[in-house]
């Protein structure tokens, strides 16, 4: 009797530590993010002020109102760069998609000499540091004058994004049996039409989570970005949010500000996508 | 029916082809050479200047170059050791919860979405040395009245990126362990725990040799994006204050931009592009390998 | 309706050559099937008809065309897949009215060839659920019913119910049957089970390492297999095999038990001829306990191993010259290991394979 209460009373502490430690773990993911939009919404004066202010006094728009307003704040062309961010982002994930598409359906369906020697060739394009490429890219697109144009950086962030996409898509169209195209064509479709009526619906939301990757990859990217764009006319989020910075001070409340407008869309994409990302990679990854 | 004269495979990889070489394999081309020559940015026509493997020796002699050297590798291995350790605690206690997991599960993959620069950017705000939140509880706790340095101390600078490293891809391993832990059947556990092992005998023995295969998927995908730790400290710190946290990438990315010595940094730049490839192939080997315990392969 | 005729059709991959050249007719509305162990190429045989794989020589005839280079959907043929291969975001109705969709039929058409298809498989009540939403016995139905909506000129299944479990595929067995008398069509059927094979074909196509071993009726190749394969493969329990040599007018197998030749066979054996001798555990049977035998039988006495109850018959293992034998017990009794029985062996019934060829001495 006592040996089975012994039992239950550590059971029960475990689970009491494991709760205790998940929260905590879960505090310390979360924090660091509502800081930042906590100070978005808190005059600069209060967050610069010593002793620190625990308690909000005062929470107001002005930082995004400074953002949006027609210089910005400090002159920052915050929606110049949104609107950067999203042509730039926008285009280059759909180019990466269709290249991607095609990629990934060739891993999965066709049997050829060299083929994992070639995947991982892929793949490790995407493994140069960006800033080690930036600058052979810099003087490339110096030369070709793509340099602080939206072309150059979408080119850049489609090669980017291919060799990953090509490995999601590859484990999406993975689960889809090859009997379906099969079926499909001796119902009377071409390869092609098969591809378009059965294939592609059947991974549609998997292909569309590698398409929100790739988005927020691009959405997110700094160290080519940095190198590659000079003016309003291309700079993106990232790197616009560098202009709040200047030699000694920095505008902490205007760029936690656009830091939320940065995070928001990537937010809403990931949680549409959270299901099928971890299914592709993992998928992909293992199955062989 | 006439037969293509290009197999199927290849015409649908060309796309991908056509673009990595372009972006990635030209450009690298390009900076292969260069960095055998003396090329300055302010000065086109050293482009031509061929000085053989003379950038190659400076870095090789440059105590600056291997400090950062060492400083990257010393940071990668501490940074993916923890994050591996972390992702697979993190990962495992939410396997045990069984109400509102999926709320675990959503927030556990906040720190995928953002942006590596804004963590920079958000750690350099919390760390800062006056208005940032660690420096404000330890203060307002009473358990420290002065401003602790944490940027600008070497040492702590250190710690502080590590820190905003581990916040911003541990979450990577937490998530594909727990997909793993998922996939993990049931009957072999149970099998082991009627044979007598111990909770961590079946994990050590029956889990873990399951889970494998996606400890070195993660490992091969954040392998792919070592270089995201650049944005962190290009942010955080820059490399400084005197090149106290200087990485690799930083060094390049001064030498070549801000000293437009592009040789000089090509050639440092084509070290770290081994490195990452050195790191990528053998974790993907190791994929493999885990791959083929389990019977997967193929 | 059409006929299908394989000639010399042959399967590589690279050096790997799976079928060997192959020849076969199948008629107008006739019931094939190919049956054989895994890995006989009976699948591929199937595939290149449908022109899902592509020939590495000879010919394919459907109807009047050759078909050699014809893609899947110019041949007129539709299938049904080992794992149904339903079209997982298409309702049952936009399933089985896809290939028609994709014909550019009207609309008014469709509706009326998938409620008709519906109809005969008793699918009506599901026609707006997704495949995910269906037992396996339904998605069975749906597989069928895409097949028939367009009138092939052959169907082909691919080992169609191997994924039911034991009960749904007797029922789907005879429904497949009925649907079979009802449209007519040319089928062309595979599977590794020879039971579905003897009840379902009108011919029986054996196959093994790429190579046809028979063609016949269910009937022929029950009662006439040409060599020790094919004996062994269809019926069940399998024939019995026991080595022997011919001396004068009789079979001496080990042990020192002689059998007498087989009346059909006593014109194609020589004395010293070394032969295999074939029976049924249908032949074999205790006495008292056995069909009459009419004509010429032998009897002899064997201990019993095991026994296995069947309810209406009981399988008996028993040890004859040397080897292990299979044998049947008519209105059974409990029959205990060890025990001697009598057994009379039906001559007229009994099979003799040349030892070294295998194949069939009549």
């Amino acid at each position: 009797m006592n040996d089975a209460r012994l039992h239950r009373l550590r059971a029960r502490s475990l689970k009491l530590l494991q709760l205790a430690a998940l929260f905590i773990a879960m505090s310390i993911i979360c924090l660091p993010g509502l800081w930042v939009v906590l100070n978005s919404f808190r005059p600069t004066v209060e967050i610069m002020a010593k002793p620190p202010v625990w308690i909000p006094q005062e929470l107001n728009l002005d930082h995004y109102r400074a953002m949006f307003g027609d210089l910005g704040e400090g002159g920052v062309p915050v929606m110049r760069y949104f609107t950067n961010s999203l042509i730039i982002s926008v285009t280059s994930t759909v180019i990466a998609i269709l290249v991607g598409m095609a990629g990934g359906y060739a891993f999965a369906r066709y049997q050829f000499k060299g083929k994992a020697a070639i995947f991982i060739g892929l793949m490790l394009t995407r493994a140069v540091p960006g800033v080690a490429l930036s600058l052979p890219l810099f003087i490339v697109m110096a030369r070709t004058g793509l340099i602080d144009t939206h072309i150059g950086l979408i080119l850049v962030y489609v090669s980017l994004n291919v060799p990953f996409t090509i490995w999601l898509i590859d484990g999406f169209f993975r689960q889809v049996p090859v009997e379906l195209a099969e079926a499909a064509e001796i119902d009377g479709c071409t390869r092609w039409q098969a591809f378009w009526k059965v294939e592609f619906p059947v991974a549609r939301a998997g292909v569309a989570s590698a398409g929100i990757f790739a988005f927020l990859t691009s959405w997110n990217e700094y160290a080519l970005a940095s190198q590659l764009t000079r003016s309003t006319f291309s700079k993106t989020m990232p790197v616009g949010l560098r202009d709040f910075t200047s030699e000694f001070t920095i505008n902490w409340g205007g760029m936690c500000a656009l830091a939320v407008l940065m995070i928001i869309p990537a937010l809403i994409l990931t949680f549409l996508v959270q299901k099928h990302l971890i299914a592709g990679l993992t998928f992909g990854g293992v199955k062989g | 029916m006439t037969r293509p004269r290009l197999p199927a495979w290849f015409v649908l990889l060309l796309p991908a082809f056509i673009v990595l070489a372009a972006v990635v394999l030209i450009p690298l081309l390009l900076s292969l050479y260069s960095s055998f020559t003396s090329y300055r940015l302010t000065r086109p026509e050293t482009l031509y200047n061929w000085i053989g493997t003379f950038n190659y020796e400076k870095a090789v002699q440059s105590a600056h170059f291997w400090s950062a050297f060492g400083r990257t590798v010393l940071l990668l291995t501490i940074a993916l050791n923890l994050e591996m350790l972390l992702g697979l605690g993190l990962a495992l206690l939410v396997n045990q919860v069984t109400y509102g997991q999926r709320l675990l599960r959503t927030i556990m993959m906040f720190p995928m979405m953002f942006s590596p620069l804004l963590v920079g950017f958000q750690f350099k705000f919390i760390f800062n040395d006056n208005v940032g939140l660690v420096n404000n509880a330890l203060q307002s706790l009473g358990l420290t009245n002065v401003a602790i340095p944490w940027l600008v101390d070497g040492q702590l600078a250190f710690i502080s990126i590590l820190v905003a490293e581990m916040w911003s891809s541990t979450s990577v391993f937490a998530i594909l362990i727990l997909a793993g832990l998922f996939a993990v059947p049931r009957d072999p556990i149970e099998a082991a725990k009627v044979d007598g092992c111990t909770p961590w005998q079946s994990f050590r023995h029956i889990t873990l040799p399951y889970i494998m295969p996606f400890i070195y998927i993660a490992l091969a995908i954040r392998s792919l994006d070592v270089a995201r730790a650049y944005d962190i400290v290009q942010i955080m710190t820059n490399g400084g204050p005197a090149r106290r946290t200087e990485l690799i990438w930083t060094l390049i990315g001064r030498t070549g931009y801000v000293d437009a010595k592009m040789g000089y940094a090509n050639a440092m730049g084509y070290i770290s592009i081994f490195l990452a490839i050195a790191f990528t192939i053998y974790f993907f080997r190791k994929l493999n390998a885990a791959r083929a315990e389990l019977g997967m392969g193929g | 309706m059409a006929q299908v005729t394989l000639r010399t059709v042959v399967k590589k991959y690279g050096a790997l050559q799976v079928v060997h050249g192959i020849d076969l007719d199948i008629d107008d509305s006739e019931f094939v099937v190919l049956v054989g162990p895994s890995g006989c190429g009976k699948s591929t045989t199937l595939r290149m008809i449908a022109g899902l794989e592509p020939i590495s020589g000879g010919e394919i005839v459907i109807g009047d065309r050759v078909v050699n280079d014809l893609p899947p959907r110019h041949r007129n043929i539709s299938m049904v897949f080992q794992n149904y291969a339903l079209y997982p975001h298409m309702t049952v109705r936009e399933n089985l009215g896809f290939s028609l969709k994709i014909a550019k039929r009207a609309q008014g058409e469709i509706d009326r060839a998938v409620d008709e298809a519906a109809e005969i498989l008793s699918l009506t009540e599901y026609l707006d659920r997704k495949p995910g939403a269906l037992s396996g016995g339904q998605r069975q139905r749906v597989a069928m019913g895409r097949a028939i909506v367009r009138h092939p000129d052959v169907f082909l299944f691919d080992e169609p119910l191997s994924n039911l479990d034991a009960k749904l595929r007797t029922q789907m067995r005879t429904e497949i049957k009925k649907l079979h008398q009802k449209v007519k069509s040319t089928i062309v059927y595979v599977t590794h089970d020879q039971v579905e094979a003897m009840t379902l074909a009108d011919r029986i196509v054996i196959m093994r390492d790429g190579h046809i071993e028979q063609i016949g009726t269910p009937l022929e190749v029950f009662e006439a297999p040409t060599n020790t394969f094919v004996a062994t493969f269809i019926g069940s329990p399998p024939m019995n095999l026991l080595e022997g040599r011919v001396a004068q007018d009789a079979v001496a197998l080990a042990n020192g038990i002689t059998v007498p030749v087989p009346e059909a066979f006593r014109a194609h054996v020589t004395d010293g001829q070394e032969v295999i001798l074939g029976v049924r555990a249908d032949n074999l049977m205790p006495v008292g306990h056995a069909m009459p035998m009419e004509g010429a039988h032998a009897a002899f006495d064997m201990t019993v191993n095991l026994s296995e109850p069947l309810g209406t018959e009981t399988l008996l293992f028993a040890t004859l010259a040397g080897e292990e034998v299979q044998a049947k017990m008519l209105n059974p009794r409990p029959v205990a290991s060890g025990e001697q029985l009598r057994f009379q062996l039906d001559l007229t019934r009994c099979h003799l394979f040349d030892a070294q060829s295998r194949q069939s001495l009549r």
